[in-house]
């Protein structure tokens, strides 16, 4: 069996270019709602809950999360899991005791960082949205290039040459109807994606499992560790401890605070909307791992009974385990189906492209121009500089995609990206939520601490015997650790003589 | 075996849960869209 062969055909491909046009029309049409800088970045503060639910669901289920999810599972099994359950447990807790989320709505604030002036002063917003725009960009480097992966492994095409040209095609489109449209846009394709690919998703489920068939399902393959496959903690399953703990740390911190969930919460109508928003999003949070992890496993179990396929994966020459997913499913989805499937992961890459060109770009605009500028800026000047910053973030998405591979895995560079920032930010904003003594100084500390995390994508964390202090899952926790005492220490030491309350709108 | 249940219960639960929510956002999501886009059309003032 040909590693690249498929059932995509000319129906499929119609299929796809009929649906990727919608989003565009969408954000050519709903210009006219856009009146003001609020309605651009947080849809006017008008998302009700199930619009919200969709939304946010049409975010964070993105066809990146499909690759670094579906990675996951091809490479560890079901002991992948473990990430799927503590992230939904984290997300649930916030969604039940409000815990931030509550706080940061009722403030009315746009942007993370906004919340940084508020409560340390103007000094500390600017380098909280340099480093948050800084994590959050870094975060998104490899999105270009995992959905080009997608689109080859599923549409069979194996050229070279065509991780580039699916990059550059999928980024022009993403950027047409981000800047037109802002918020109110991506809302209205958030909804139909979720509705597309949540239905395509539950589908494929079905066809994957009966291809595998139930009972292969739960059997590790006889090329794999058998207690690894199935627990995270056992020796050999690529997680242990350490990395759970990581997951603890890191989910929590990002279901509170990563800044494309959190919009949804600012954006929501009320902040009890905003509570209630990630109780019921918790229900996707797990979809949205469990589901891809799935397809992973079931992708390795069909690999390995295929020796072709299997010796494709394995050796000095082995093509990278991001197609194991695709190319399974480029095998086992009739003609058709897998069309819509392609469709639904492209309008889903589409989704969250747009949502994190939004929050970076406002992030800059909000954040670090703005207070710059002393709060001097008009909204349509905000907008511009905002609609410059979306073309320019995707400009390095497209150079960083051509030429950085992720040491480890995706997801693994994306839980260290995001530690640049979340690290900083979630002990930040915690302690000044909820400790009277968090002084500037201790918030200075801790965002900086964040930068450390920056050593969990190097050279050295790639290979088999990597020593755990050299890790990219003890870096992670670290700078966690060190962000958090940084913040006590440095309060501490150098409390607040005078406490800031005005902030830039 | 026991990792093995825990798997089996969080596939099953997650697959008939998400299809349960899907079909709930999808009646409530269409409701809120029309209600959001009448609010964003009516006159306001300027935040």
């Amino acid at each position: 069996m040909d590693v690249f062969s498929t059932n995509f055909a000319t129906i499929d491909w119609i299929i796809v270019m009929v649906y990727i046009c919608i989003p565009v029309v969408i954000g050519v049409i709903v210009r006219k709602y856009v009146r003001q800088l609020s309605d651009f970045i947080v849809a006017g503060r008008s998302l009700r809950l199930f619009v919200a639910i969709a939304t946010l669901t049409g975010t964070e289920l993105g066809l990146v999360t499909v690759m670094y999810n579906s990675e996951l599972g091809f490479k560890h099994g079901f002991s992948a899991f473990h990430v799927g359950i503590i992230e939904t447990v984290c997300i649930l807790a916030i969604g039940l005791t409000g815990f931030i989320v509550y706080k940061l709505r009722e403030l009315r604030i746009m942007t993370i960082p906004e919340f940084y002036e508020i409560r340390f002063g103007r000094t500390v917003r600017i380098v909280g949205g340099s480093l948050l725009a800084l994590g959050g960009i870094m975060n998104m480097g490899l999105f270009l290039q995992a959905g080009a992966r997608f689109m080859m492994g599923v549409t069979g095409y194996s050229n070279p040459a065509g991780l580039k040209i699916f990059m550059s095609v999928m980024l022009i489109m993403v950027l047409v109807y981000t800047v037109l449209g802002g918020m109110v846009s991506v809302v209205l394709n958030d909804f139909l994606q979720f509705v597309v690919l949540s239905i395509g998703m539950l589908i494929g489920s079905y066809f994957a499992i009966t291809k595998i068939g139930l009972g292969n399902l739960f059997k590790a393959p006889e090329t794999v560790n058998q207690a690894s496959w199935f627990n995270p903690v056992a020796e050999g399953s690529g997680f242990g401890s350490i990395y759970v703990i990581f997951m603890v740390v890191l989910t929590f911190s990002a279901g509170a605070l990563w800044q494309s969930g959190t919009l949804r919460a600012l954006a929501a109508k009320s902040p009890k909307v905003a509570k209630q928003l990630f109780a019921w999003g918790s229900i996707s949070y797990l979809a949205r791992r469990v589901i891809p992890m799935l397809w992973g496993i079931c992708a390795f179990v069909f690999v390995s009974q295929t020796p072709k396929l299997l010796s494709a994966f394995q050796g000095p020459d082995a093509i990278n385990s991001q197609f194991g997913m695709p190319i399974f499913i480029a095998k086992v989805l009739p003609s058709g189906f897998l069309g819509l499937i392609a469709a639904g992961m492209f309008a889903a890459f589409m989704s969250t492209h747009d949502s994190y060109l939004l929050s970076w770009s406002s992030v800059i605009t909000q954040d670090i121009v703005a207070p710059l500028k002393k709060g001097k800026l008009s909204d349509k000047s905000r907008m511009l500089i905002t609609r410059i910053s979306i073309v320019c973030i995707g400009l390095f998405l497209l150079i960083w995609g051509l030429w950085f591979e992720a040491p480890v895995s995706l997801w693994n560079y994306m839980a260290v990206t995001g530690t640049i920032y979340l690290a900083g930010a979630f002990t930040v904003v915690t302690a000044g939520l909820y400790w009277k003594k968090a002084s500037k100084t201790g918030a200075m500390t801790a965002l900086w601490a964040g930068v450390l995390a920056f050593g969990g994508i190097g050279p050295w964390t790639r290979g088999d015997n990597v020593p755990f202090y050299a890790s990219d899952k003890f870096i992670g926790l670290m700078t966690f650790v060190i962000a958090i005492l940084g913040m006590i220490i440095g309060s501490l030491l150098f409390p607040d003589k005078e406490k800031k309350s005005e902030a830039s709108p | 075996m026991t990792w093995v249940l825990l798997w089996k219960f969080v596939l099953f639960f997650c697959l008939s849960a998400y299809s349960l929510l899907v079909v709930v956002v999808i009646f409530g999501g269409i409701k809120n869209i029309i209600d959001m886009l009448k609010e964003l059309s009516a006159p306001r003032d300027q935040e």
